[in-house]
């Protein structure tokens, strides 16, 4: 049995239809992750250097347990676990909207912004405590001086690490094929099952992950070139 | 950049070049000499195939159907997990010896590799709760839940082009589904429909909830698969499994698991296992 | 009960959560998860040594070479990778080789990719004085990265290298996609089996990860504060 080359099928026709809209998937899945991991990641840093001990704790707890345990099992928690824990009302809307996608984004969401709050508390740590102390001391209260001083330069040094973060949630997303959403992984796969074309299908796959990680990776570098040196160089 | 990517896919195409040929083994005297036949099955689809919660052995239709035929040949089983969506691979990488794991004989698939007779039939049918669905019609724009790579899957997308597919790894997890209220039905053979059916009825809590409703949107044969081109492997399967139509050894596995007294009783009608083509030209 | 959830069907598989069908099959459950783990952990060091040494290596085409390889793998899902290896090792090898084996392959390629990068950078923040240093007193280029430099980067990475562990235990309920017995996949199989409790299930081997897992990452910054402190003295 010798495998014969056709790649005809993903490069037109019905079957590279689907890539295309799995790739169209994992963008939106991943776009609407990062925009809400971010914010939450956010939150929760705060939290974490909150100076009112409970909330501490909690961002801690969340960090900690969230970081630890795989994505995987989160999915499927969230997907198939989380009706015995949300009111009934929650369940009913829920069960009527897109709740694979929607689990996906919870998942994805909460388990990337417990590694996202680590990086920004890292960037925050990194500004001298001596800013912290003059903004307090010239009447900010310490939300403002977060919020003015502080934040502003340490998202610049973090975006780094943060867009590492993304990267992995874009690369993450592909184990939302677990509980049926239909992204470009799950469409390669469909695309094996119904041609029994695997490497072809395997190829395209790789070949967008690849482009979309190296056109980012490529940013970043430019950034680190043209934003950042300039500023550690001062 | 660009180059970069040349060079990386010109990798891949070499790495491909070298997928050469696999040359077809004669499994008959390969498994004799290892005396152990490898057989992909089914692991959590009961009554088909799962492991015993008790014992923590292999338990089913299919599995019976496997030790009889490794009894024949006077070896030991091992038992492999496969998936609907894996268990090809896994039978022409060699991981496997054959799949018995409620495998539907379709012409494509027999492009690719070697059916017996059919040894089960069935139809696909829809699980559904209780008086949410009469016909097709009720189908239409809706959720159905199914498992990966099954013809299920292909059949409902041309049965009810309207309605979206959510495909699982495993029917189970489609049932789930349709409890949590995220699927109005989960698809498949009626045979593994009667199977989860039968556990929903077992369970207090969802006892007289459920129901198969009577239309069917395709026949399905069940083969056992094996390598193309194993023709003695594939002559030895097919005679031990006619054989076991003669001594009465299926009829009595059918009753074990679909009988009046099984937890997922169905009728056998006059199903006999014969020298059949069935869906596989 | 606890907070009405039924935490039955845990109990009763609990042995098989932990060892799977062992003794009667192969090792399942965490047995499986740690093994492929540390299996893997030992290739990928190996792995991620080579790629990280032949990229800072002074020949270009082995450094241009190597980068490629690991730039491209670090672009990739593992799950792709998993795939990949899955439709290509039978082809190149013939069959033969477990499904557990495939994923030991996998983890290893995709982690040594990390691991490499690890290598690196341990290398390159070893101060350039040190290899001039070497070179003057006589020793050969490979030996000064051998005898001085490696030894020395490769105390510093140890942190990092234990919390690769960490993501290596966590990439390991990945092998449930192609039915690997590992702790996730059981999971699913016992799910499966009593369709009921999902809640309780996902939710209990979250803690089951979330304890080896942690208990990982507590040694490794443990780890970096020993290093720290005698990087002091």
């Amino acid at each position: 049995m010798t495998y014969k080359f056709d790649w005809a099928i993903v490069t037109s026709g019905k079957y590279f239809d689907w890539i295309v809209s799995g790739f169209y998937v994992t963008i939106k899945l991943s776009a609407v992750s990062i925009a809400l991991s971010f914010l939450l990641g956010l939150i929760i840093a705060i939290m974490r250097m909150s100076s009112f001990h409970p909330v501490r704790w909690f961002a801690h707890g969340y960090l900690e347990f969230f970081r630890n345990t795989p994505l995987l099992v989160q999915i499927f928690f969230w997907y198939f676990g989380s009706y015995k824990v949300l009111p009934a009302v929650a369940n009913d809307w829920l069960a009527r909207q897109d709740f694979e996608f929607a689990a996906a984004v919870i998942a994805l969401t909460i388990y990337t912004s417990a590694f996202i709050a680590e990086d920004i508390r890292s960037g925050v740590r990194s500004i001298p405590k001596e800013q912290m102390e003059a903004a307090r001391s010239s009447g900010f209260s310490y939300i403002r001086s977060m919020q003015y001083i502080i934040l502003p330069q340490a998202v610049r040094l973090t975006i780094p690490p943060l867009i590492n973060q993304f990267l992995n949630l874009m690369k993450n997303s592909s184990l939302a094929m677990t509980i049926g959403v239909a992204e470009l992984m799950y469409q390669a796969r469909q695309v094996e099952s119904y041609t029994f074309k695997g490497f072809e299908a395997f190829s395209a796959a790789t070949l967008v992950y690849v482009a979309i990680s190296f056109t980012i990776t490529g940013l970043m570098t430019l950034y680190d070139k043209t934003v950042l040196r300039p500023l550690k160089g001062r | 950049m660009a180059r970069k990517i040349g060079l990386f896919v010109l990798a891949l195409t070499m790495v491909g070049a070298m997928c050469g040929a696999a040359l077809a083994a004669d499994t008959l005297a390969d498994v004799k000499k290892k005396g152990v036949l490898v057989a992909g099955v089914k692991d959590s689809l009961p009554p088909f195939g799962s492991v015993d919660p008790n014992t923590k052995e292999f338990v089913g239709y299919d599995i019976d159907f496997v030790k009889y035929i490794a009894k024949k040949l006077g070896v030991k089983v091992e038992y492999k997990p496969v998936s609907s969506a894996n268990r090809m691979p896994m039978l022409m990488e060699s991981r496997i010896d054959l799949i018995a794991a409620t495998m539907t004989k379709n012409p494509e698939r027999a492009k690719q590799i070697d059916f017996s007779y059919t040894y089960f039939l069935t139809g696909q049918k829809f699980l559904t709760k209780k008086g949410t669905v009469k016909s097709l019609k009720d189908l239409e724009g809706q959720k159905i839940a199914t498992a990966k790579g099954s013809t299920s899957e292909q059949n409902v997308a041309k049965a009810v082009p309207s309605a979206t597919v959510l495909s699982f790894d495993d029917y189970p997890q489609g049932v789930l589904a349709l409890q949590q209220g995220k699927a109005i039905a989960v698809t498949t053979d009626e045979s593994i429909l009667a199977g989860q059916l039968g556990k929903l009825e077992k369970n207090p809590a969802t006892k007289g909830q459920y129901e198969i409703p009577e239309f069917a949107i395709s026949e399905e044969p069940y083969g056992i698969g094996m390598r193309k081109g194993d023709t003695n492997f594939v002559k030895f399967v097919n005679d031990t499994i006619l054989e076991m139509e003669k001594n009465g050894e299926a009829a009595k596995i059918f009753e074990k698991w679909f009988g009046p007294n099984s937890d997922s009783p169905i009728a056998r009608g006059n199903f006999k296992i014969t020298a059949d083509k069935r869906g596989t030209e | 009960m606890i907070g009405g959830l039924d935490f039955s069907a845990v109990r009763d598989n609990l042995s098989y959560f932990f060892i799977g069908r062992y003794p009667k099959g192969t090792l399942g459950g965490v047995g499986l998860t740690l093994y492929l783990a540390a299996v893997s952990l030992a290739l990928s060091f190996i792995g991620g040594l080579v790629l990280g040494l032949l990229s800072v290596s002074r020949n270009r085409l082995l450094r241009w070479g190597s980068m490629t390889v690991i730039q491209t793998i670090r672009g990739m899902p593992l799950l792709m990778v998993i795939f990949w290896m899955f439709f290509l090792l039978p082809a190149m090898l013939g069959g033969g080789m477990t499904a557990a084996w495939t994923i030991i392959v996998a983890l290893t390629l995709f982690t040594s990719a990390y691991m490499s990068e690890i290598v690196r950078a341990g290398i390159t923040g070893i101060p350039k004085g040190q290899t001039e240093a070497a070179i003057s007193t006589g020793l050969s280029h490979g030996q000064a990265m051998f005898y001085i430099i490696l030894p020395q980067a490769l105390r510093n990475m140890i942190p990092s290298f234990v919390n690769q562990f960490v993501s290596m235990i966590k990439d390991t309920s990945l092998a449930f996609i192609v039915g690997v017995t590992e702790l996730t996949q059981i999971a699913t199989q016992i799910n499966n089996r009593t369709m009921l409790f999902p809640t309780e299930i996902f939710l209990f081997i979250a803690v089951i990860y979330f304890i080896i897992c942690f208990a990982f990452t507590e040694l490794s910054r443990w780890l970096e504060r020993r290093l720290a402190y005698r990087k002091s003295i």
